[in-house]
């Protein structure tokens, strides 16, 4: 719903207007709405199949929405192509990590800000990368191929950091990784909102994810049947045992 | 039953042909024999590429095999036509099962790169053993009419009957296959090969299957050839004829016999009639010959881009609209939208 | 001995165009997944054209640099217009339209330029080399074939390896989806794919054109064997495809000197046969998981 009052102050870092997206027959979203306001963790959960991947990919531009809008920064980025979404600002790190097995650590990297103008930015940029994530500073001659579940994962996301994006869109970071793991890429998401990113977190294991987020959304057969913030969902047990398995 | 259904189909082409061959000049009817025996190739192709999922670029070697087994036959044996015809298909079904075994390990690009050098080098041989496959000039031989149809019916006339009855043959015997099992299971491996061989399905047997099958009617449609165009030389059997087999079988619809009767018209009757409009246009020799050429490349290309299924695929798509027309059954869309079932995995 | 050597030699000199020509193969297959049999009707055209440059202007040098110019226009054109569609159809359908397109090709040749063989100029002398007395079996215009192939393939290794755009093309390459959310600009790589491949593709027809004088259909025996080489060395493996033409060329040329030149393409069918039974998907490329 439209907040005349809220557009003039500041747009949203992210916004999704009754999105509906689906593949061929089926429809996988079906009118879905959020806002994300800037240097936020935006959690959104529900169950195997629920549209949580899809949110993602309509947004990003893999899938095109069949209704509804996306505003990245108040621009209407709706349908582009998943390439000028991204050098729009949007990082998509998508379920399954997607290293680029044959290419190293190092191009890897590099891959993520060709884009952007500028040796030294980029240069700068790498920098940083291997300061923030010195495990993937050591490796960065090898194979991404060579590389273990949790590195592969810091270097994805490191990446994606690489572009300097305003939004980041992380869908599963925690799937088929150890708890320990697990904490230090939450540990690592929520020390990204401090820089100002704005974080759209697809997670199943809803506990970790809650336990960084500054709202959720929770979604079922591609509704949202909640919409709170962190604090408010997890502590609503009827909601978490009946969507969130916790 | 399905059977008859394919007889009384191929019944009434029979007559069709019969009537046509009666009808036209012995030019068209010569035309109508060649696309009898491209017909009965590109079925088998057709089968092999749209059913069981394996590219082949060297058809034509087959068909060399099936022609020269017929020249060698009446040349030295004397046997009669219909055993000629028989045993030739079967030296080349016999070659495909080689050629099959010999490829069953192999995929996409590899398996046609393995068949274009099959179609490039196999025609060398006849130069090769000169003596006994005439070399370059190769064979010769000679068909009658039968006694029965008298001494004044036009030899055209009755080889385009004889092409045409062994291609109706071989349609009925691929279209009762394909409804079997056997037709089944091809389309099985040919979809995805993991899941049929998880489901029990010996692939690589039926993939040589296929294979000998489909060498069996290209080596019946070389000997067709040979008796129709009376001469058997490696200049007849080159890489272009393979890559026309393969390109009539997808232009008119891969894995239909339909498509194989629409692609070998076009085939027979497109070049013809480009050049006849290029000469009609009285254009020079150099370009005049050459243009059905390039036109001929220009419509296999757009085809492709606007009819990916091919022709049949085009006249299906056709008959589905024409049908809902005619019964006023709302939108071509069909299908219910936004059904309530959970996609699997993530979404 | 010495007819050996005069063998082995000349056989690296024609292998190496079946490298150029298997190396632009796999460009293209590791680009876009298709195979183009249009290649050899490609270089075929821009050797037309730098004929017709060397003809006006009396340059070798000019009709080389406008050949290698117009292969790679040419294959960026092609693959934005004609294939481009042909790339999320069944793969069957990108054959026919490649070939479809050599045979267009072939047509456009044959209206333009006519059907007659022609001479093409060779870069340097064709006079077999001496050291000293000793024949050396290959001229000085061998040695620059060999050269001209192994630069190209060098320089190319170089520009991938060390290039923000060769990093680019090889995402996109291994990756598309993937390389998409990065911001690369697949359709862009593809095509600039497509252009390299008709740049090498172009230097063959160059290359090649003296010994085989230029017709329209004078590279589909060349296009065949670089196939045949690619296949062999494994359509994903740069490397193996110009391993894979000089294995090829100096074979061929074995059997073409001491059996007989009528035995060389029963040979290349049963090289082929050979290599594909033992690895099916070629010499040089990573075995594929098994599976079931």
């Amino acid at each position: 719903m439209s907040e005349p009052a809220a557009l003039a102050v500041e747009p949203a870092a992210l916004a999704v207007e009754e999105l509906v997206a689906g593949y061929g027959g089926v429809l996988a979203l079906r009118s879905v709405s959020i806002s994300a306001r800037p240097a936020t963790i935006t959690a959104v959960l529900g169950a195997n199949g629920a549209g949580k991947t899809t949110l993602l990919r309509a947004i990003s531009g893999v899938v095109r929405p069949r209704a509804g809008r996306v505003l990245v920064g108040g621009q209407d980025v709706t349908g582009h192509r998943p390439e000028d979404v991204a050098r729009g600002g949007v990082a998509h790190v998508p379920e399954g990590q997607g290293v680029i097995a044959e290419l190293t650590v190092a191009e890897n990297l590099r891959l993520g800000a060709l884009w952007r103008r500028g040796r030294t930015t980029r240069a700068e940029a790498l920098a940083e990368a291997y300061q923030r994530f010195p495990a993937l500073a050591g490796a960065r001659r090898r194979a991404a191929a060579t590389l273990s579940g949790g590195e592969r994962q810091m270097l994805v996301i490191a990446r994606a950091l690489m572009a300097r994006p305003r939004v980041l869109l992380l869908d599963e970071p925690s799937l088929g990784l150890a708890p320990k793991i697990v904490s230090q890429v939450m540990e690592l998401t929520a020390q990204l909102r401090a820089t100002g990113l704005t974080v759209l977190l697809v997670e199943q294991n809803a506990r970790s994810a809650l336990s960084i987020a500054d709202q959720g959304i929770v979604l079922n057969l591609g509704k949202v049947v909640a919409a709170a913030d962190a604090a408010a969902l997890a502590a609503d047990v009827g909601l978490r045992k009946h969507y969130l398995g916790f | 039953m399905t059977l008859l259904r394919h007889l009384a189909a191929a019944a009434v082409l029979a007559l069709l042909i019969v009537i046509l061959s009666i009808k036209l000049s012995a030019f068209r009817d010569y035309q109508i024999a060649e696309i009898g025996c491209y017909v009965a190739a590109v079925a088998g192709l057709t089968m092999l590429v749209g059913l069981s999922g394996q590219i082949s670029l060297g058809h034509g070697a087959f068909m060399a095999i099936g022609a020269y087994a017929t020249g060698l036959m009446l040349l030295h044996l004397h046997w009669p036509l219909e055993v000629v015809l028989a045993a030739s298909a079967l030296a080349a079904a016999l070659s495909g099962a080689v050629v099959g075994v010999a490829a069953a390990r192999l995929r996409g690009p590899y398996l046609a790169g393995a068949t274009l050098m099959l179609a490039v080098a196999l025609p060398t041989l006849a130069i090769r053993y000169a003596g006994l496959f005439g070399g370059d000039q190769g064979l010769s031989v000679t068909i009658n009419t039968p006694g029965f149809l008298g001494p004044t019916f036009p030899l055209t006339r009755w080889q385009a009957w004889l092409t045409c009855g062994c291609a109706l043959i071989t349609l009925v015997v691929l279209a009762n296959l394909a409804r079997s099992r056997v037709g089944r299971s091809w389309r099985a491996t040919g979809d995805d090969e993991v899941a049929a061989a998880l489901a029990g399905l010996n692939v690589a047997r039926l993939r040589v299957l296929a294979f000998v099958v489909s060498a069996a009617c290209a080596g019946l449609a070389g000997a067709l050839l040979a008796v129709t165009t009376s001469i058997i030389s490696p200049g007849a059997f080159t890489l272009t004829l393979s890559i026309a087999l393969l390109t009539g079988a997808v232009l008119g619809g891969l894995g239909t016999l339909a498509g194989a009767v629409w692609g070998s018209l076009v085939l027979v009757l497109v070049p013809t009639y480009v050049t006849d409009v290029a000469a009609s246009h009285g254009l020079s020799s150099s370009a005049g010959s050459n243009i059905p050429v390039a036109a001929y490349g220009v419509v296999l290309v757009v085809v492709m881009l606007v009819f990916p299924d091919g022709i049949q695929g085009a006249v299906r798509r056709f008959r589905q609209l024409a049908s809902r027309v005619l019964t006023l059954r709302g939108t071509p869309r069909g299908r219910a939208p936004a059904s309530e079932h959970q996609e699997e995995g993530s979404t | 001995m010495a007819e050996l050597g005069e063998l082995t030699l000349g056989g690296i000199s024609v292998g190496m165009i079946y490298a150029a020509i298997g190396l632009s193969l796999v460009l293209i297959w590791r680009a876009t997944r298709i195979l183009n049999y249009a290649q050899g009707g490609m270089a075929m055209l821009t050797t037309y054209i730098a004929l017709t440059v060397v003809s006006r202007t009396g340059s070798y040098w000019a009709g080389f640099a406008v050949a290698l110019m117009a292969g790679l226009v040419l294959g960026g054109v092609i693959e934005r217009t004609v294939i481009r569609p042909a790339e999320n159809k069944p793969p069957l359908n990108a054959i026919i339209v490649t070939i479809g397109l050599l045979i267009f090709l072939e047509g456009l040749a044959g209206i333009i330029y006519g059907g007659q063989f022609r001479s093409f100029p060779a870069a340097f002398s064709i006079t077999g080399l001496h050291i000293g007395s000793a024949a050396l079996g290959i001229s000085a215009n061998d040695v620059f074939v060999a050269g001209a192939v192994l630069a190209a393939a060098a320089l190319l290794a170089a520009g991938f390896r060390y290039t923000s755009a060769g990093l680019r093309l090889r995402a996109a390459a291994f990756s598309p989806p993937v390389a998409r959310l990065l911001g690369v600009r697949v359709g862009r790589m593809l095509t600039l794919g497509w252009a390299l491949a008709g740049l090498i593709g172009a230097l063959a027809g160059v290359l090649v054109s003296p010994s085989t004088f230029l017709y329209p259909n004078s590279m589909d025996s060349v296009f065949v064997l670089g196939f045949t080489a690619a296949v062999i060395g494994g359509l994903d493996s740069p490397g193996g495809a110009v391993a894979g033409g000089l294995i090829l060329g100096v074979a061929l040329n074995y059997v073409g000197g001491y059996l007989g030149s009528d035995l060389v393409p029963l040979f290349g069918l049963a090289a082929l046969a050979v290599v594909l039974m033992i690895r099916p998907s070629g010499l040089f490329s990573p075995a594929p998981a098994r599976q079931v």
